[in-house]
């Protein structure tokens, strides 16, 4: 719909027929005030605006039909018979008008006019419409997907909270199947061997699972919020040696640490990381070669594993490397993925979650774990860490 | 003649009980055996002015209605108890029960034994120094054995 603006009666009707005869809905009004209440209350496409008016100027009333947020956008075309000067119409302009015609003026000009404007008008207002609707919809959208990654949040924490819970309980009642085999074994069966083998494989299963078990709970109980300290990690290497003792001394290897830096770490978690690593590369080691495992770090400007060397580097790199039977790296993924073995359980003893824990560990500090490694020329495991947590945590 | 030793089993669990009970007799059946079903029974038994104080305790970590941490944590904060060794005694092995009833002031944590021989290495380990030593006896046990011992 289109208003016209007059304080003359007869200008009113002469251009009300002249639209309506060209099939435009039209409305009028005969002042400035009448025509901003229609305004409110009305949907217009187009106004036509008379400047000379009693009361409010077609000046004052454009700058307020501009200034509301309803109307902004509402072209406005001045009609002036009295201001025709350079300096009228350039006001005619400022104060919100997108053209000013004087008069006498040519009908069929202001016909195409309103026809283009009012188009303009019509195009400018569905693409707001689509901009809404798109909006709203990725708003909505968004507020679902913060919903469903809440959901997620709460059901893993429970699914966390359910494994510690059963594999714990399952702990309880293995442990009793060992202790009443052995029993039986040590008082009832000395002397039928026989027996005995059946037994031993009943402990040996039940033990089997057990360390899975274990392993479980502390995959699962890998602390969500855990506390960051700053660390000597070549204390840390030192701890995971003390623990790693009895199996170092049986296979008789030979462990070199370099001067390694100090970064905020979870204490606890970054030594079961070396012990699981290291422990491997025991596990791992060749049989007629003498194990030889070289830990070293330094500090690297970038988080990847290739990063250039950097004494002010923001990360660390820590290189495990062994002289072991090696990996085919196609197998990379692999490794690091519960369960997930490539030995026989006859070859090589484990439950295939050490490395999975461990890579957990490092995802948890935000760092990254990846290896290098040709079958039977050893592996080598590279970790990088944030030397910094809390500026991690700011940054992402 | 030395006063003879008495130990306290704070645990819910019979099985492991009554082979506790049995061992302990094996050992030395003069120590006399007390038994609580779970932390308020024990702390029941340890407050009764009639009860004879254990010399040394041990405590299971999982019981109904009052558990090992919060039994401890009774004791420790008892005048009368507080520096009667606690033997953490349980299936857990895992390090926040360990480190929080280190924390609390249990002098050990051992995981329960499935060889009925550890277990009697171990309670004659303590039945013999329970007045000398304790601490360090259990730091040189937990480097000779199989079972999971942390001092």
């Amino acid at each position: 719909m289109i208003l016209i603006v007059d304080d003359k009666q007869a200008n009113l009707f002469s251009l009300k027929t002249l639209l309506q005869l060209n099939v435009y809905d039209v409305d009028t009004a005969s002042s400035g005030e009448e025509a901003l209440k229609k305004i409110l209350k009305n949907e217009y496409e187009l106004i036509i605006l008379d400047v000379q008016m009693p009361g409010m100027d077609g000046y004052e009333v454009a700058e307020i039909i501009t200034g509301y947020s309803k109307s902004k956008d509402i072209p406005i075309i001045f009609l002036s018979a009295v201001n025709i000067d350079k300096r009228f119409i350039t006001k005619g302009y400022t104060s919100g008008g997108v053209d000013y015609v004087t008069k006498p003026f040519d009908p069929d000009l202001l016909l195409l006019k309103i026809k283009t404007f009012s188009k303009l008008y019509r195009q400018a207002k569905e693409l707001s419409d689509i901009k809404d609707n798109l909006e709203q919809k990725v708003e909505k959208r968004t507020e679902e997907l913060k919903q469903a990654n809440k959901n997620l949040e709460v059901s893993n924490a429970e699914l966390q909270q359910y494994a510690f819970i059963a594999s714990h309980d399952l702990q309880e009642p293995l442990r009793k199947i060992i202790t009443f085999t052995r029993i039986i074994e040590e008082r009832f069966l000395e002397k039928t061997p026989a027996a005995m083998e059946y037994m031993s494989k009943i402990i040996t299963s039940s033990e089997r699972m057990r360390t899975l078990i274990n392993d479980l709970l502390n995959y699962s109980s890998i602390s969500v919020d855990p506390k960051f300290i700053f660390t000597d990690l070549t204390k840390i290497v030192n701890q995971a040696l003390v623990d790693l003792e009895v199996s170092i001394s049986e296979k008789n290897a030979r462990i070199e640490v370099d001067d390694l830096p100090v970064i905020e770490v979870v204490p606890e978690q970054i030594t079961q990381v070396f012990q699981n690593i290291v422990s491997n590369a025991l596990k791992f080691s060749k049989k007629d070669v003498t194990p030889f495992i070289k830990i070293s770090g330094e500090l690297v400007q970038k988080k990847s594993a290739k990063s250039k060397p950097s004494a002010t580097g923001e990360y660390c790199r820590i290189t495990i490397t062994d002289n072991g039977i090696g990996f085919d790296e196609m197998y990379l993924d692999k490794i690091f993925s519960m369960f997930q073995r490539l030995h026989g359980k006859s070859e090589y003893k484990g439950t295939g979650i050490g490395l999975s824990i461990t890579k957990k560990i490092i995802e948890n500090h935000n760092g990254l774990i990846t290896a290098k490694s040709k079958e039977e020329e050893g592996s080598t495991f590279i970790i990088i860490l944030p030397v910094n947590q809390t500026a991690e945590h700011q940054t992402s | 003649m030395t006063k003879s030793l008495s130990f306290l089993l704070v645990d819910d669990d019979t099985d492991d009980t009554s082979l506790f009970k049995e061992v302990l007799e094996e050992v030395n059946p003069s120590i006399s055996f007390n038994w609580a079903e779970d932390g308020q029974q024990a702390l029941q038994f340890l407050k009764d002015q009639d009860s004879i104080l254990p010399d040394v305790i041990f405590l299971d970590l999982n019981m109904p209605r009052m558990g090992g941490k919060e039994c401890l944590t009774e004791i420790k904060n008892d005048e009368k108890l507080h520096k009667i060794p606690v033997i953490m005694y349980t299936t857990s092995s895992q390090s926040r029960d360990i480190e929080e009833t280190m924390q609390k002031g249990a002098i050990c944590f051992i995981t329960k034994p499935t060889n009925m021989k550890e277990l009697k290495n171990i309670l004659s380990s303590i039945a013999g120094n329970v007045h000398s030593n304790l601490e360090k006896t259990l730091r040189l046990l937990s480097n000779n054995t199989t079972t999971f011992i942390v001092c």
